[in-house]
């Protein structure tokens, strides 16, 4: 690939911009349908936007008591995070940019980089919101991590690879949905957990903590955190659907399937109460990894019998 | 770090408080080791002012001490200088003022479901009722023209008539209402989500509640039988009663139960006293000045038992008035059942007496250095003076 195909891909498409503007689009209709399912009119096409244009416009103010490199440099990492993971995912149905044995897990660690600067940042301040909304964040973060791997681990496992474009490949003929329900229940909601959508907002409870971590930040700051998770919308819906979904092959199956998925999301969104923190810990830890866990067995019990 | 105190502030600027108060919570991890609270952030001086003018301009003023139940306070009011002067409303008047408070019952309720499930972040029950609030809110606007101070009452009276084209509307949103506040109990005593965050959470076991002197719904979830309307009745409340609404269990879920069941008590006597109501006139004559005595007047406000105590002295203004709000007696619950609950259920513990912070506020004194504690009659009269000159 030439150099100039390379900076395309990275820093216009698929990768970039279009991917940032495609990630404010999603939070949109995800912000939209949450508010017509709350019998609210809900935001313009262009609020999500208009929220960046003026964040970035605005003065970032960098509170007393805090490490200034790290409060400026981690939204930063936290958004080349999401949007390096981008690079590595079928996203708009195209083959993903670059591709190589075992991406699955660079992109999973790469999707973990928000959450964990997140809790960084928090962790970074004094405020006291930050910091308890910090701990709720990484404690979150321990708590859906290993179950939203095993997820993603049981197609790989029936594709016979841990790289991306393969498992999709093998995904597009069929929808592993159908043989592996929990993992896709699994992928879903741990989706939810990762990006801090209701019922797992207790990290950014604003009736108790504010805005939880990310309480200090203004400005630039905050709108690279929520162009970050805008993206990182995107590639986790495509991961869900290119591997359980029958695949993202072309435009159309993609935007159909990631936005159907987005429906589901905004739909349990606006269904459910949020769970206190020990409650989502212990919703992963006692039903989410063991149903995780048990499929993963089944998994490799019924590969070894058949070869 | 063990020894140090981790302290979650919450208020006087907090996105779980609508209005400012200051709580302090001590933290160990996610567990509230010990609370307190600071009030007195929005003194108005409204029983000041409200000795400084005549009673009619006084009823205007008690009717703003609160925004939610503007009624209940001029209602109270009204009770008390008219026992004072030894007059009585007529009864249709009397119809008249129970029905408006009863639908701001309606009112009130429905705001409080939805905050407090704002405050579990259950966003789609807040948004549904304070929907259907609005219905109950034009109602009041049909009747008095307002929807939020309804100056309904005057002195010796009301101001408003409901005619048959009004009872008729009053009917047609009272139904639409009745079926979707059972909508709302199956969703609170059912949602298996939301019941994770409510059912044994700020349990208040009997004796506490009668210990800590709570009142109204509050009061009624744990089991005490607490209602003005049916200890003492007022108004029409003696022709047309409601029924006692009680629960035993003490935690969240019996204060929203208690709550959404009130609400069809109310329907049920609004119905009631549409299909009853007294003919006659709204207004009797109420003297300009009224001689010297007191009177003690208490009405069931939403929130619980309101107090009001009017003293005349012989001129055309009150000598002492003194309210005492529902949130004051509620208040000191919220501190007790915070310790050893998570950070993450205070917001629903605390909006879960439905506060109202500046209604609440009389008074406060900010400790300075050098500044005594303990101040005499005279000496807080004379600050009194002072301030107010």
């Amino acid at each position: 690939m030439s150099t100039l195909t390379a900076l395309m891909a990275l820093l216009f498409f698929p990768g970039g911009l279009i991917i940032l503007l495609v990630g404010l689009a999603y939070e949109w209709a995800d912000r939209k349908l949450v508010a017509r399912f709350q019998n609210r009119i809900g935001p313009r096409w262009f609020q999500p936007l208009a929220d960046i244009v003026k964040l970035l416009a605005k003065e970032e103010v960098v509170p007393q008591g805090v490490h200034p490199g790290l409060f400026v440099t981690l939204p930063v990492i936290a958004l080349s995070g999401a949007l390096t993971a981008a690079l590595y995912v079928p996203v708009f149905g195209l083959a993903p940019s670059y591709s190589f044995s075992g991406d699955l897990i660079v992109t999973v660690y790469l999707l973990s980089l928000l959450t964990l600067c997140t809790g960084l940042a928090g962790a970074n301040t004094l405020n006291r919101f930050s910091l308890i909304g910090a701990t709720r964040t990484l404690t979150q973060l321990f708590s859906y991590e290993a179950p939203f791997l095993l997820a993603l681990l049981g197609p790989a496992l029936a594709a016979g690879s841990w790289r991306i474009s393969a498992i999709a490949d093998y995904g597009a003929d069929r929808w592993l949905i159908l043989a592996q329900p929990v993992g896709f229940v699994v992928a879903l909601i741990g989706l939810m957990g990762k990006l801090e959508l209701p019922p797992f907002d207790a990290p950014e409870a604003e009736t108790e903590i504010v805005a939880g971590a990310l309480t200090e930040y203004s400005g630039r700051g905050l709108a690279l955190f929520r162009l970050g998770k805008g993206v990182e919308l995107v590639v986790g819906l495509t991961l869900v659907a290119a591997f359980y979904l029958g695949g993202v092959a072309n435009p159309i199956a993609f935007f159909a399937k990631t936005l159907a998925l987005l429906g589901v999301l905004a739909g349990l969104q606006s269904l459910l109460a949020r769970l206190r923190i020990d409650q989502t810990v212990g919703l992963w830890w006692r039903y989410g990894t063991i149903l995780a866990l048990v499929q993963f067995l089944i998994l490799i019990v019924w590969k070894g019998l058949a070869a | 770090m063990a020894s140090e105190k981790f302290v979650i502030p919450i208020g006087p600027q907090h996105p779980a408080l609508k209005e400012p108060g200051h709580f302090e919570f001590n933290v160990d991890g996610e567990i509230v080791t010990d609370a307190s609270v600071r009030l007195g952030y929005v003194h108005r001086g409204i029983e000041k002012g409200a000795e400084t003018r005549n009673f009619v301009q006084a009823e205007y003023l008690v009717e703003r001490i609160c925004g939610i139940c503007s009624h209940v306070h001029a209602t109270a009011f009204c009770l008390g200088v008219e026992r004072l002067a030894g007059v009585e409303a007529p009864p249709r008047a009397q119809a008249i003022r129970q029905i408006v408070a009863e639908l701001e019952r309606i009112h009130s309720h429905l705001l409080w479901v939805g905050v407090a499930a704002h405050e579990a972040g259950f966003d789609t029950l807040f948004m549904y009722t304070w929907r259907d609030r609005e219905t109950v809110m034009n109602l009041l606007e049909g009747i008095t023209g307002n929807r939020v101070n309804y100056s309904a009452n005057v002195l010796g009276g009301v101001k408003c008539d409901i005619g048959p084209e009004q009872a008729e509307a009053i009917q047609i949103g009272l139904n639409f209402l009745e079926e979707r506040t059972r909508h709302y109990l199956e969703v609170v005593s059912s949602d298996a989500m939301f019941l994770r965050r409510t059912r044994g959470i700020g349990v208040m076991t009997r004796e506490d509640a009668e210990r800590m002197g709570v009142v109204g719904p509050t009061a009624r979830a744990s089991g005490v039988p607490r209602d003005v309307r049916i200890d003492a009745p007022y108004l029409l409340y003696a022709e047309h009663p409601v029924e006692l609404v009680i629960e035993e269990a003490g935690d969240l879920e019996a204060r929203f139960k208690v709550r959404v069941r009130e609400l069809f008590e109310s329907y049920r006597v609004i119905r009631e006293l549409l299909t009853a109501l007294p003919e006659g006139e709204l207004t009797a004559r109420i003297p300009r000045r009224i001689k010297p005595a007191e009177t003690i007047s208490r009405v069931e406000a939403p929130r619980g038992e309101l107090f009001y105590f009017i003293k005349s002295n012989g001129t055309d203004s009150a000598e002492r008035v003194k309210v005492r709000t529902p949130t004051l007696p509620n208040m000191a619950s919220v501190l007790a059942l915070s310790v050893g609950h998570q950070l993450a259920d205070v917001p629903m513990i605390l909006a879960g007496i439905d506060p109202c912070f500046s209604c609440n506020d009389r008074m406060a004194v900010v400790k300075r250095n050098g500044d005594e504690q303990v101040w005499t009659w005279e000496q807080l009269r004379q600050y009194g003076i002072e301030y107010y000159r």
